[in-house]
C-alpha cells in the first residue's frame, strides 16, 4: 500500500546550520502520526517543509505517490493538505464567519460548505455565538478550535497541525485533542507535531521521536510510552552519559 | 457661511482626490508590502491617454485610460516585481522609483516635457450654486465620484469571495497562500484595481489642472503615499480616512493661513504629519499582523 505522505532522506539546511537531516517517514491513510521532540528539534521545519514554506536542501516528500517538493504554497491545499501553523494565525482582523469562509477558498460547492460552517457552529457555540466578531478577540483556546475547523473546511485529506496545544490549559488542549480525534473519525489522517509528548502520545497511534534534526525514535505511542529510552530520545541525550 | 460650504466642497474634492491616490498606493502595499512610487506614473499615462483621445466621446477616452492604467499596472508587477516578490521592502521600494523615473523618462523622450492642455470634461468647468454658495461642477462631481468608488471598493472587499481573499492577504499573506488563495491573482487584481483608480484619479484631477505633463502623478502620489503613512501603512481604511485628512487639511491652511505664509502650505501639512506620527508612529489605523509571518 502507497503511504498517504512518504518522507526519504530529507535534509534542510538555513545557511550553514543543518535544521533537519536524513528524515525518513511515513503517514498513512487514517492515521494521527505525532512527531515530538524538545523546543529546537526541527518539528515546525519538518511540517513547513511539507506545507511548501521552506525548501529542502536534499531528499523527497510524496503526497499520494506524487512529488511535492518545490511545489507553490496555495498548491498544498487544493492537494489535500492543509496546515494549522503554530501560534494559532487566525485572521485577526476577519470576522469567524469570514475565518471559516476563507477555509473553503478552494471548494465551489457553497450549498455544502454553508452546512458544514454550520455544523461547526454546532460544535463550537462560542463560535456560532460570536460569527460576527473579529477572530482576533477569541481566547486562544476558541481561536485553536476556529483554526482547526477552518483547516478541515478545505476537506484535507491530512490535516497537519504544528503545536496545538501551545500556551492552553490542560483542559482545553484535552478539548483540542478530541476534536482532532474527531477530524480522524471523519476520515482525515492527521500529523500533529508536539512538545507535550505526553498527550500526544495518548492520541497518536504512531510517534517520531525528533531531536536536533534528526529521527531517535520511531514506532507505535504504546509500545514508545513504555520504553525506557524514550526520554533519552527526546531530550537528545544518552542515559549512560553525553549527547545521544 | 458661504466661506465654510466653499472650504467644505474645496477639502472633501481634494481629500478625495488623496483617498483614491493613496487607496490605489494601500492595496498595493497591503499584499506586497510594495510602497509603489510608480503609482504616479499610472496616474500620468491615464492622463496623456485622455489627451490621445481628446476629441471622442467621453466614454470612449475614459475606457482608454483605464485600460492604459491597468496594463501599465498589470505589465510593471509581471516584469519588474513579481521576479522581487520575496525581496525586502526596501528593494522593492527602490525597484518602485526606478519604474517611476524609466517611464517618466520615457514620457519626456517620447511626447516632451513640456505641458499638453488637456480638458477632458468641459461640461463640468461651469459653476453650480448650493444656496446662495456658488462652487465648481467639477468639485461636486469630483466628489460624488470618489464616494461612489469608495463604496463600490469596499462592497467588492466586503461581499465578495475574493475580496474576503484579498483582506485576508492583506492581514497575512503566507497564512492567505496556506488556505489556498492564490498569490498572483490576489496581486494582479490589486494592481489592476489601483490602475482603475488611477485612471478616476487622472481623469477627475486633469480636469482641475487643465494640461497633462510627465510629472502629473508626482506631487499627488507624493501626498497620497503621506496620507497612507497617516492612516497606518497596509490599512486600507487607514488610506482613504488620511488621504481625506490630508486634503481638509490642506484646504484649512490654504483658507486660514496669512497670505504670506500660504505659498509654504505643504511645509505646515507635513510638519502636522510628523506630529501625527511622533503620536502615532504606526498611523491612526495600524494594520494587523504588518510585522506578521509564518
Amino acid at each position: 500500500m502507497t503511504a498517504l505522505l512518504a518522507i526519504d532522506d530529507l535534509a534542510v539546511s538555513y545557511g550553514r546550520i543543518s535544521a533537519l537531516r536524513g528524515i525518513s517517514l511515513h503517514v498513512d491513510t487514517g492515521e494521527i502520526v505525532a512527531i515530538v521532540g524538545p523546543n529546537g528539534a526541527g518539528k515546525s521545519t519538518l511540517l513547513s517543509c511539507i506545507a511548501g514554506l521552506v525548501r529542502p536542501a536534499s531528499g523527497m516528500i510524496r503526497f499520494r505517490g506524487d512529488p511535492i517538493v518545490g511545489q507553490a504554497l496555495e498548491r498544498t491545499v487544493r492537494r489535500g493538505i492543509a496546515l494549522v501553523p503554530e501560534g494559532r494565525h487566525v485572521f485577526a482582523g476577519l470576522t469567524v464567519l469570514e475565518n471559516l469562509r476563507l477555509g473553503a477558498t478552494i471548494r465551489t460547492d457553497r450549498a455544502e460548505v454553508a452546512q458544514e460552517i454550520d455544523a461547526y457552529m454546532d460544535l463550537f457555540p462560542i463560535l456560532s455565538e460570536r460569527r460576527h466578531t473579529a477572530a482576533g478577540t477569541l481566547s486562544g483556546g476558541e481561536q485553536q478550535m476556529l483554526v482547526i475547523a477552518r483547516g478541515m473546511l478545505s476537506k484535507p485529506a491530512l490535516l497537519m497541525l504544528d503545536e496545538p496545544s501551545l500556551g492552553l490549559a490542560p483542559k482545553i488542549t484535552d478539548q483540542v485533542y478530541e476534536l482532532i480525534e474527531q477530524v480522524r473519525h471523519r476520515g482525515v489522517t492527521v500529523l500533529v507535531v508536539e512538545q507535550n509528548a505526553d498527550r500526544a502520545l495518548r492520541s497518536a497511534d504512531r510517534t517520531y521521536v525528533l531531536n536536533t534534526g534528526a529521527v531517535r525514535l520511531a514506532g507505535s505511542s504504546a509500545e514508545l510510552r513504555g520504553r525506557p529510552d524514550f526520554e533519552a530520545a527526546y531530550f537528545g541525550v544518552d542515559l549512560a552519559g553525553g549527547q545521544a | 457661511m458661504s466661506g465654510l460650504v466653499q472650504i467644505a466642497v474645496d477639502a472633501l474634492s481634494l481629500g478625495g482626490l488623496y483617498a483614491l491616490t493613496a487607496l490605489g498606493i494601500g492595496l498595493i502595499f497591503s499584499v506586497m508590502r510594495l510602497a509603489n512610487f510608480a503609482h504616479a506614473e499610472l496616474v500620468t499615462c491615464a492622463a496623456y491617454a485622455l489627451f490621445a483621445l481628446s476629441g471622442q466621446p467621453l466614454v470612449m477616452a475614459f475606457s482608454g485610460a483605464i485600460v492604459m492604467a491597468v496594463a501599465l499596472a498589470v505589465i510593471t508587477e509581471r516584469i519588474a516585481f513579481r521576479p522581487l516578490r520575496r525581496a525586502d521592502p526596501t528593494t522593492l521600494m527602490i525597484a518602485s522609483f526606478t519604474v517611476s523615473m524609466l517611464i517618466q523618462k520615457l514620457l519626456i523622450f517620447t511626447l516632451g516635457s513640456r505641458p499638453k492642455s488637456l480638458d477632458p470634461v468641459p461640461a463640468l468647468s461651469q459653476a453650480v450654486f448650493i444656496g446662495s454658495t456658488q462652487v465648481s461642477l467639477l468639485k461636486l462631481v469630483t466628489i460624488g465620484v470618489c464616494a461612489v468608488l469608495l463604496l463600490a471598493l469596499t462592497l467588492f472587499l466586503k461581499r465578495t469571495s475574493f475580496g474576503l481573499q484579498m483582506r485576508a492577504a492583506a492581514e497575512n499573506f503566507t497564512m492567505a497562500q496556506l488556505t489556498g488563495v492564490r498569490a498572483n491573482a490576489v496581486i494582479v487584481v490589486a494592481f489592476a484595481l489601483s490602475g482603475v483608480l488611477a485612471a478616476v484619479v487622472a481623469l477627475l484631477f486633469a480636469a482641475q489642472s487643465g494640461f497633462v505633463q510627465p510629472r502629473l502623478g508626482v506631487p499627488l502620489m507624493i501626498t497620497a503615499f503621506v496620507a497612507t503613512v497617516i492612516g497606518g501603512m497596509g490599512s486600507l481604511v487607514g488610506a482613504v480616512i488620511g488621504g481625506l485628512l490630508v486634503g481638509i487639511v490642506t484646504t484649512l491652511l490654504q483658507a486660514y493661513l496669512p497670505p504670506d505664509l500660504r505659498p509654504f502650505r505643504e511645509a505646515f501639512v507635513f510638519a502636522l504629519v510628523i506630529l501625527a506620527l511622533l503620536v502615532r508612529p504606526n498611523g491612526l489605523f495600524p494594520a494587523r499582523g504588518l510585522k506578521e509571518r509564518i
